[in-house]
Parts: C-alpha cells; structure tokens; sequence
C-alpha cells in the first residue's frame, strides 16, 4: 500500500547572514535529513521541544518553504516536482491546522465564505451545492448551521479552531497536517479539539502528521511517533511502546520532565541538566551528548547511525551498538 | 498561627461598555507562612487578576475593588502606591510568565539585581553587586561573574526566568506569587525551574502563590490548591484530597480532560460547552450550563463554598460527590 505522506531524507538550511554585504556566515540546519510515511486513518506525530525543527517539518511537507534536498510524496506522486497545475491538485489533499486559530482565518470574511473558499479553488462541489456543503462542513465539527453568517471574532477559540478543522476538511483531503492545534487552548477546550480530530480521523481515513510539544497530547493521539532534537529524529516507534519504553536518554528526559497530574508521581520528576544548544553552531558527535547522562567519549566525536530496533523502532544512539 | 497571606472577599470589576465584568467575585483563602497554595483554572476565571489584585498592579482607573488583602495584618488594598512600592520587590515579590516583559531590556542583569538592593536595602553599589552575582549562583545561572553584565536579551529564555527569579528573591521575602512562570518554556527547562523553585522554598520558608493552568504543575507544587472558575473559587483542598477525591463537577472534568501520559485514554471528558461571559454570568450555579449533573436547584440557586469534608471546600449542591465523581471519571472509558 502507498503512504499518503512519505518524506524521504528531508533537509532544510538556512542561511545566515550577517555582516555588510550580506555574506553567508553559517548554516543553521533546521531539518537534518529525517524520513517519516503516515499511512491513511494514522497519525504520525512529531515531538519535541522549541527549535528542534518539527515546525519546519511541517512547513516542508506543505511546501510552504523549499527543501535543500529530499524527497516527498503525497498518495505516491512527487510534490516536489510537480507542476503548478498538478501541485495546486495535489494542495487539495493536503491540508492544514495551525496552532493560531485567531491569526489563520480572515478576520473580514464571513465564516461561510471562509469555508466556501477552498470549495471554489479546488471544485470539490457544484457552485449550487456550495452553501449545503458549507452546513455540512459546519455540522461535522460541532457547530450550528447559522455560524456560516458570523465573523471569526464573534467565536471563541475552540470555535475558531473547529472552523479552522472545517476549511481543512473542505477540499476533501487525505491528510492534514497539525502544527500544534491544540497549545493555544484550556484543557477542557483541548479535550473537545482531540476528541473531534480522532472521530474525524476515523470517519474519513485521513493521514495526520501531528506536530507538538506536548508528549501527553502525543501519547493520546498518535499512533506512530518521532521524537526529535536539533533537527534530527533521536527515536521512532509506535506510540505506546515508544511511551512505555523509551529507548533514547532524550525520550526519557522528555518523559521525566513532563509533570504528570498526580501528587503520588512528585519524586520521579526526572531533570536533564543545560539547555538545548543552537541549531547553528550543534555540538560535534551526538546532538545531545552534553546533556545526557551516559555519554562516553564516542559520543562527544561520533553521530550515531540509526538503528532499527524492531517492531517498528528506530534509535540513533551508541547505547544500542551491539 | 495568624496566616501570612489573608485574602477575604476579594471583588474585582472591570468597567467595559457592557457594564461591569466580575472578573474576580468574592475570593477568600489565606496563606501560612512558608506554605505554596497554587490557584488553577482556565482562561479567564480570575485566577491572574487575583494574583494582581494583591499586588496592588490591577489599574484602579478602569477597575473597582473590594474586600481586602491582609499582608502581615495590613490590608494592602488600603495602602498608598508609595507604601506598596516600598512592600513589593522586599517582603512581597512577583515572577511573570514572560520575563522579557519585566526586565528592562536596556540596563545589564546586573544594574537591575543591584537596583533592587540599593532601593530597598540601602546597599552600596559593590555590596549589592556582589549580592547580585551571589543570588545568580544561588538560581544556578553557569558563570555568574560573567552573565551579571550581559543585557537580558542576550540569555534565553529559561535563564532569563531564573535571573526574574534572582530578583524576586534578593530580599528574602515571606510571599511569591508565581504567574504562569514556567509557561512559556520547554518541559525539561520547566523542570529545572520548578526544581530550583522547590529547593529555594525549603530554603528561604518563602511561601507561594502559583498561578498556573496547568494541573501537572499543580501536583508537582502545591500543598494545597484553589480551583477557580467564572470568577469564583469552586472548589479548595489539600493537593493529594483534590487529585484522590475531587468534590466538584468542574475539578472532575478537568482532571478528565487531561491526556495522560500513562495511557491512552478511549476518550478525553470533554467539559462540553465554554465559561460564561464575566458580563453575562448565569442565574444560579456558573458551571451548571456545562455540568453533566447539574438540576433545577443548580441552574436556580447559585451553591455556597462550603466545607464538605474537613479542610475540602466545595461549591457545589451535590457535594460530596463521591458516588457521582467516580462515575463521571469514568466516562471516557465508557463513551
């Protein structure tokens, strides 16, 4: 079977320049070379902290900025080198939800034609079909018929972030992409956005590729995960094995520091020392050497390979050379 | 022993176009010496302007306040600005949860560390100095000799939250109110100060007041914990009563709504609806519109706080609501 998404080896520089004349002084390496497939009715969801890369990502699959180099396929065809014609099809299919539902719709459009928008771009209904369509967008993520008339400030940010959920739904695509759709909200808020995401997600068999830094939301709705440091994935696997035995010191640290809500759990609060280093200027070796507890000399000089664990698990760490 | 902290019917309305917005409606808890209280809920229940309120930054322009604040017996709402700027920085200090906003970005760490001495202490400029890069040290900033002349913007974002926390805590006070100090960072920067946070408690016996949404961060923190909504406090307790056994519909569902890092849950509970506008609270209970349990009594009467069980306040008719509470936790494995 196809993936919906698969991303081959994605590498993304950015220059930076400084100085007078604008001279290329560094190259900060964003995306390091990662390939990830998100298969139909799955989320693929990528975790970790500021600057790790995993926005970037997302915009990478969206070709909303050029990849350095890499490959990247929707449904098995080619995004990168498509046409303009077949790229604007292909766009239908892939859609997105971002973490600002106040800054990602037109604050002078109606609801209605917000939605009606992508219907018109993309053909998906008749011009006499658009307004029912536009009611039924509306009823799938929760909300009345009449809120097509109203204008994104009258609704609250939930509500804004199932409209958002509605215009991505609009084109009829096979995946979306989530750049942190759920950080901007209350919990309870959160709960209803998750909940709707996984019905929607079982209803129609789309591809989510997640992006977050919230390991918990991660764990709630992801299948697959990667879990990634400066600009590479550290480890792989399956949501649930992943969570209950991370393999990489990274994973761990992650899941230690994260606060879990149960006095009983204070004590095993875990603590990694230092921060995350600039994506300009990496530590040479292991990325994470200088925080990691079990570094050994070869860290300090070597990258680790990447190593297929089995069932689906992959780390890149010299703990696991045999 | 009298309490250090003693907050009693604390009302805070903003005046807007729509009249009056209780934003803060009769909130009473006090703190002892020494002791950390978080105040959780979501967007908009009070819980910053409370923590404002007490140290006296909600602007009285635009904003009626009643009820009062007794710090060490003085009641802080009554106090000049003049008496309150000589109180806040020295036995009452206050962390934000984006540091660039408080710190000045044109003056060096140092400059506004010593700043702080020479105001309230009276230091000499090299006492204060030498003070200052102490402190630093203290919240395990690497080289402080060093990082005392760098400008603010120049540390990231977890460093400059630990110099805020350097400042709060040059003068030793008996009180700090956090406001979403870890918020804005990552979570294994946000352990590190949560951490260092808890080491200089134990140390200096200062109490806390967190403010915070995050009930992960409320387990780590409290000994005890006031949940908020709509203005009021629903509902008090000590942290392991609240998390074991909570007493109110809304503290249920929060805890419900959490995703959990054990497991996945079949479904989040979803707390259906959203808070009421402060301008248009409903009749009766504020939570009832949205609560699984909620009767005619609740959407006519609004419930008093009252202790239902010893030290575990509740602002609910249904309470105690150990039958009920078990049931609604376990919704989401049922739905």
């Amino acid at each position: 079977m196809t993936s919906v998404i698969e991303a081959v080896g994605l590498v993304k520089h950015f220059p930076v320049q400084t100085g007078l004349f604008g001279r290329v002084q560094a190259r900060v390496k964003a995306v390091d070379g990662v390939s990830f497939a998100v298969d139909a009715g799955e989320t693929f969801a990528i975790v970790g902290e500021s600057g790790c890369g995993k926005s970037t990502v997302a915009r990478l699959v969206l070709r909303l900025i050029e990849p350095t180099a890499g490959e990247l396929r929707l449904e098995g065809r080619d995004l990168l080198n498509a046409s303009p014609a077949e790229l604007r099809k292909l766009r239908g299919k892939l859609q997105i939800v971002f973490q600002d539902p106040y800054g990602s719709l037109n604050p002078r459009m109606t609801v209605g034609d917000t939605l009606a928008e992508p219907l018109m771009l993309h053909e998906v209904v008749a011009p006499s079909r658009r307004s029912a369509r536009v009611a039924e967008l509306l009823s799938l993520v929760g909300l009345r018929a009449d809120a097509a008339r109203r204008y994104p400030h009258e609704f609250s940010g939930g509500q804004r972030q199932r409209i958002a959920i509605a215009r991505a739904l609009a084109a009829d695509p096979r995946a979306i992409v989530c750049d942190e759709p759920v950080s901007a909200l209350d919990v309870s808020i959160q709960a209803q956005i998750l909940n709707l995401l996984a019905e929607l997600q079982q209803r129609f068999g789309l591809a989510y590729l997640f992006i977050s830094h919230d390991l918990a939301v991660v764990r709630q709705i992801a299948t697959k995960v990667a879990v990634m440091y400066l600009g590479r994935f550290v480890e792989t696997g399956d949501a649930d094995r992943l969570f209950e035995r991370p393999r990489h010191p990274y994973t761990k640290a992650l899941r230690g520091a994260s606060p879990v809500p149960d006095p009983r759990a204070r004590v095993a609060m875990a603590r990694i020392e230092g921060e995350v280093p600039s994506a300009a200027a990496p530590p040479p070796g292991c990325h994470f050497h200088p925080r990691c507890p079990h570094a050994s000399e070869r860290c300090r000089v070597e990258y680790p390979a990447w190593k297929e664990l089995g069932q689906g698990r992959g780390v890149a760490c010299h703990l696991f050379d045999a | 022993m009298s309490p250090l902290l003693d907050v009693e019917d604390l009302r805070v309305a903003f005046r807007t176009d729509r009249g009056p917005a209780l934003a803060v409606d009769r909130v009473s808890f006090a703190l002892a010496p020494g002791e950390a209280v978080c105040i959780v809920g979501e967007s908009g229940c009070g819980k910053s302007v409370t923590a404002l309120s007490i140290m006296g930054l909600v602007p009285r322009a635009n904003a009626d306040l009643g009820g009062a604040v007794r710090f060490e017996g003085r009641d802080l709402l009554r106090l000049s600005d003049a008496e309150l700027a000589d109180l806040r920085g020295d036995r009452l200090a206050m962390i934000f949860q984006e540091p660039m906003t408080s710190l000045n970005p044109a003056f060096t760490v140092g400059s506004q560390l010593a700043e702080v001495l020479i105001r309230h202490r009276g230091a000499s400029k090299a006492d204060a100095r030498a003070a200052a890069i102490e402190m630093l040290r203290h919240v395990r900033i690497p080289a402080p000799e060093k990082r005392i002349d760098e400008f603010p913007h120049r540390l990231s974002g977890g460093m400059r939250q630990r110099v805020m926390i350097a400042m709060a805590l040059l003068c030793r006070p008996r009180l700090l109110i956090a406001d979403e100090p870890t918020t804005a960072l990552d979570v294994t920067i946000q352990a590190q100060v949560l951490e260092l946070m808890r080491a200089l408690r134990a140390e200096l016996r200062t109490a806390i007041l967190l403010i915070t949404h995050d009930l992960g961060v409320v387990a780590e923190m409290a000994d005890r914990v006031i949940v908020m909504y709509a203005g009021q406090i629903v509902e008090e307790a000590r942290v392991d009563a609240l998390f074991a056994l909570p007493q109110h519909p809304y503290t249920v569902g929060l805890l419900g709504a959490i995703p959990s890092l054990a497991g996945r849950k079949r479904r989040l509970a979803a707390i259906e609806g959203m808070v009421p506008a402060a301008t248009a609270m409903p009749a009766g209970c504020r939570f009832a519109p949205r609560c699984p349990f909620a009767d005619d009594t609740c959407r006519r009467e609004a419930p008093p706080l009252v202790e239902v069980k010893a030290g575990h306040r509740s602002r609910c008719w249904k309470a105690p609501l150990e039958g009920l509470a078990a049931s609604l936790a376990d919704l989401p494995e049922a739905a």
